[in-house]
This record gives structure tokens, C-alpha cells and sequence, in this order.
């Protein structure tokens, strides 16, 4: 439906969301041109999407990303087990302080790898964005009562075992 | 807190962050250009370079975090508060 004669656009967005379609309608001596392009939305770079990091590039590099997905698995379970142990012993607040520092570790290393990820193709430099995750910590740990400090640090640092573990595994 | 304990957190709030930074920046940065080099050197290694360029940079900006919790321990949660 053409409510101007000017141009109009129709964004479509297929089952995959990689691409979209737009429908270009043009006024052309009087008629009416309808012209489709079909766009790769894979350059896109959604928030935090992991596909979306050498997508930029173009590059495919497997590697990366298994890296990336065999990291977060093993500080998955790593955080799963250090809760429960804390849970047993030392009480549920500081099993919940464990958890929210666990939580933002893996968040700042997902935007660690993000930024790795950008470097050289869309960006120069690596960002410092991620260094705000454990500045909100200490922050939130300090300002709630319901969260401990020193779990939510240690929790925080759980990444780390699991970086040595796949640092020690690699070929 | 009376003004001497104040003063003395937030220049060594300044100082562990100042420090602790320039180690790893001098150290990331050439991580970074060595790592850039071998992927226009050998762009069928890049996934193997930024995985080694991730551990890297993750090793290595801990002690920036480090200094950074020591940093905020100081300002927003400090032990030697009265």
C-alpha cells in the first residue's frame, strides 16, 4: 500500500533474521516501480550474539568461537559446583553473592571477546567497556546488603579457572 | 573516617588503579599488534591467534581488576573506616 508517491520502504525480516527484504517503491513517469533489494543482515551486530563476532569480517573462524562456547561451558559448571559447595557451607547469601559475581564474570568476558573479536576489522583497539563489570560489582555488592563482597569477587573470578584449564588443554 | 585515613584511600585508590594499569596496557598492546600481524601474515590462522589473543588479554587484564577492586575496595567499602 502506497500512501505517497514518494518512496517507500518495506523492511521484511525472514525466518533467519540474517537477511531482510526491502521493497522499493519508485514513481516512474507515473507508474509505479516496485523493486526489491535483499539485504545480508549479518553484518548487523546484535547486542551480545556470539555468531555476530566474525560476522563483521566476513572471516570464518570456527576456532574462535568453539573457544569462546568450550570457556563459558566450563565456567558454567564451574560456577554451578562452587555454588553448591558454598551453598552447603557458608549459607545461601553467600552462594547468591557467588552466583551474581559468577554471572558478571561471564558477562565481562563475553564482552572481552567481543572486543577481541572486533579487533582489526571494525575496530583498532581493544574496548575498555568491560572493565565496568566488576566496577558495577563492587558497586551493587557495596550498596546491597543482601550480597557479600568477597563471594561476589571470588564468584567474579571464576573464569579464570576455567581460562587456565583450556589454556593447559590446548594443543 | 577522619581526614588522614580519607586522604590516604583515595591516593592509594589512585595509585593501585595508575600502577596496576600500566603493566597490562604496555603488555596488551603489543599482544594486540603481534596478534594483528599474524592474521595478515597467515588469515587462515585467525581463529587460533584470537583464541591465544583472548586467553591473553583475559590473563593479563586481571591485574588491572585487581587493582581496580583494590581501588573501589578503598573508596566504597573500606576496612580501615572507623
Amino acid at each position: 500500500m502506497i500512501d505517497s508517491p514518494g518512496l517507500c520502504r518495506e523492511l521484511r525480516c525472514l525466518v533467519c533474521k540474517s537477511t531482510s527484504h526491502w521493497h522499493i517503491f519508485t514513481p516512474i513517469g507515473g507508474i509505479v516501480v516496485e523493486s526489491e533489494i535483499v539485504e545480508d543482515c549479518s553484518s548487523r551486530d546484535p547486542l551480545l550474539g556470539i555468531d555476530s563476532l566474525d560476522s563483521s569480517s566476513g572471516v570464518k573462524s570456527d576456532e574462535y568461537l568453539d573457544l569462546q562456547l568450550r570457556v563459558f561451558r566450563l565456567t558454567f559448571l564451574l560456577t554451578i559446583f562452587a555454588v553448591g559447595i558454598a551453598g552447603f557451607f557458608l549459607g545461601i547469601q553467600a552462594s547468591a553473592s557467588l552466583f551474581v559475581g559468577a554471572l558478571s564474570g561471564i558477562f565481562y568476558f563475553r564482552l572481552l571477546a567481543r572486543g577481541v573479536g572486533r579487533l582489526g576489522t571494525s575496530s583498532k583497539i581493544v574496548g575498555k567497556v568491560q572493565l565496568l563489570v566488576p566496577v558495577l560489582l563492587v558497586l551493587v555488592s557495596s550498596r546491597f546488603p543482601q550480597l557479600d563482597l568477597i563471594p561476589a569477587l571470588l564468584g567474579f573470578l571464576l573464569y579464570k579457572p576455567a581460562l587456565i584449564i583450556e589454556f593447559l588443554s590446548m594443543p | 573516617m577522619d581526614s588522614i585515613t580519607t586522604a590516604a584511600s583515595v591516593v592509594a585508590a589512585g595509585l593501585a588503579v595508575g600502577l596496576g594499569a600500566i603493566g597490562p596496557g604496555i603488555g596488551q598492546g603489543s599482544a594486540a599488534q603481534g596478534a594483528v600481524e599474524g592474521i595478515a601474515r597467515q588469515p587462515e590462522a585467525e581463529g587460533k591467534i584470537r583464541g591465544t589473543l583472548l586467553l591473553s588479554f583475559a590473563f593479563m587484564e586481571s591485574l588491572t581488576i585487581y587493582g581496580l577492586v583494590v581501588a573501589l575496595v578503598l573508596l566504597f567499602a573500606n576496612p580501615f573506616a572507623g
